[in-house]
């Protein structure tokens, strides 16, 4: 599903933010990037839906080399990936639903589709009851559920998840992290970065560990620290 | 069904944006309403100046002077000779006598050269139209390389020196109509602009969920294309009845001015400056929400 070889990548101002990184992901996996802040674990995620290009190395995903990829071709590499934000990025004018339909919309779905779809992805986020809210209306597990059932209305084949409870009490969290467990186990690739230690202890998954742009840890059923 | 819902998306984000970005919308509507103005006016004022030229054309004849009196026959012979000159509308024949007759008409009451000079001085000619006034020296030439013809004669001269006035003004103007279209432009660009920094994360998450560039243009184009025809409107509304009051002016004062009456081609001019505030809008909406769609 994922392949990333040796990528380094350093911004333009000089900050080296990932060196020589290889990982390979399976299809249908779930897998934390740890690391601390800084660590390369958001330019790590902009690589796989190309909103920043590598210096070297090369990203496939989902058989697509993002890196060769055309202008014109990056929108269609964006429909098979779902994006969550710690900072939900919710459009406050546009309803619930109108925010989730909006990822639908903008692609040129059909009416009919947009509207199935959308109440599918609210529904499964069990958010339907506040489909005509709008964001401000919101707490903020809900405003992450609606951001989660924006990134998996058209069906993404991988779902990439930047700190989503970096701004939630450990019980919505929870919730959260509930939500991608089992969009996972609906068939999606799911790519979570975090500072939650108690979640990643106890759901024992493959951990992916970054420290100053470079893997210090790739573990199977692993933890929050090397043990 | 599904073009209609991506149109329909278009047209409505399209007046929010126009409604959100409010005063700075109308002032660039005003002045896209005054550029096509001027436009519109440097359009006529060409259109007009032509019409004058190509009506002066008309009026002034080459004339063949011939050495001798003709006889009728010879006459119409010549003038069928010169009437197979290319661009030659037609040919008539002036006896001298005739010649004599209008020119004391027209001179008698201030000179009394007629008297002084008693007898007819002057011989026969052929008065030549050509059918448009720039090809007046090729065809004089052509004139003159007839055995039959003496001397021609044309005014050539004020001819040329019109034209070059005209040249020189339609340069002037082209260079201001350039001149104001890139600054209107710039206006325009800003505007939108406007709405499309306020949409700055609407347009990221469009980008990132996969909408396609040319989607993501639209709505900013169809705004551009909101602000140029409403100000291309607007300019027609004040172009028409300043151009219909002014001409009406004229025409009492200047009788003989041959000012653009001629209701199709007003239309048309009309029509070119709504287009034209049309095509500035879209061009300015493209150009405005360009940087944001670029690609790393
Ligand atoms: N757009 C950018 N321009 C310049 N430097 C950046 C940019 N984004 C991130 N960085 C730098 O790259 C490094 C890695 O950042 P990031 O990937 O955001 O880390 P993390 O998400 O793990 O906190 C940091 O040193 C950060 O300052
Ligand atoms: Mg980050």
């Amino acid at each position: 599903m994922i392949e990333i070889k040796n990528v380094s990548k350093s911004y333009p101002n000089g900050v080296e933010a990932l060196f020589d990184v290889n990982i390979h992901i399976g299809k249908e996996e779930f897998v934390f990037i740890v690391g601390p802040s800084g660590a390369g674990k958001t330019t790590l995620m902009k690589m796989l839906y190309r909103e920043e290009l590598p210096n070297s190395g090369t990203v496939i995903v989902d058989r697509i080399n993002v890196t060769e990829l055309l202008p014109e071709q990056v929108p269609y590499l964006r429909r098979a990936i779902g994006v969550v934000f710690q900072d939900y990025k919710l459009l406050p004018r546009r309803t619930v639903y109108e925010n989730v339909a909006f990822a639908l919309q903008v692609t040129g779905a059909a009416r009919s589709q947009i509207r199935r779809h959308t109440m599918q992805a609210l529904e499964l986020v069990n958010m339907l009851k506040r489909a005509s809210s709008f964001p401000e209306e919101l707490s903020g597990g809900e405003k992450q559920r609606v951001c989660i059932a924006r990134a998996i209305v058209n069906n993404p084949t991988l779902l990439l998840a930047d700190e989503p409870t970096g701004n939630l009490d450990p019980t919505t969290s929870w919730e959260i992290m509930e939500l991608l467990d089992k969009i996972n186990r609906r068939n999606t690739t799911v790519l979570v970065s975090t500072h939650n230690k108690s979640i990643v202890d106890s759901m024992k998954r493959r951990v992916v560990q970054l420290e100053g742009g470079r893997i210090m840890r790739d573990q199977q059923l692993g933890s929050y620290n090397q043990v | 069904m599904k073009l209609f819902g991506d149109i329909e998306f278009f047209v409505v984000e399209a007046f929010r944006g126009v409604r959100r970005s409010g005063v700075m919308s109308l002032v660039a509507i005003g002045i896209v309403t005054v550029s096509l103005f001027i436009f519109g006016l440097f359009l006529l004022f060409m259109v007009n100046l032509g019409n004058m030229v190509a009506e002066m054309g008309t009026r002034l004849d080459i004339v063949a002077y011939v050495e001798k009196a003709v006889t009728p026959d010879e006459a119409a012979a010549i003038t069928e000779k010169l009437s197979h000159i290319t661009g030659v509308e037609k040919v008539r024949y002036v006896s001298r006598e005739e010649a004599w007759r209008s020119f004391r008409d027209d001179f008698t009451q201030k000179l009394d050269l007629a008297t002084i000079v008693g007898e007819n001085p002057l011989p026969d000619s052929f008065a030549i139209k050509v059918r448009t006034p720039d090809i007046l020296p090729k065809v004089a030439e052509a004139v003159a390389q007839y055995p039959e013809v003496d001397e021609v004669r044309y005014s050539g001269k004020l001819i040329k020196q019109i034209q070059t006035l005209i040249d020189a003004l339609r340069l002037g103007g082209m260079v201001l109509v350039v001149l104001l279209f890139f600054a209107t432009l710039l206006i325009v660009v800003n505007t939108i602009r406007l709405t499309v920094l306020a949409r700055e994360t609407d347009i990221y998450i469009m980008k990132l969920v996969g909408a396609t560039r040319s989607f993501i243009r639209w709505p900013f184009v169809i705004e551009g294309v909101l602000i140029g025809v409403l100000g291309g409107l607007f300019g027609i509304l004040i172009l028409k009845p300043s151009y219909d009051a002014v001409t009406n002016r004229l025409q009492v004062g200047l009788p003989f001015l041959p000012l653009m009456t001629d209701k199709f081609t007003l239309n048309v001019i009309y029509l070119v400056v709504g287009i034209s505030g049309m095509l500035l809008g879209m061009l300015g909406g493209y150009i405005s929400v360009s940087r944001l769609l670029k690609e790393k």
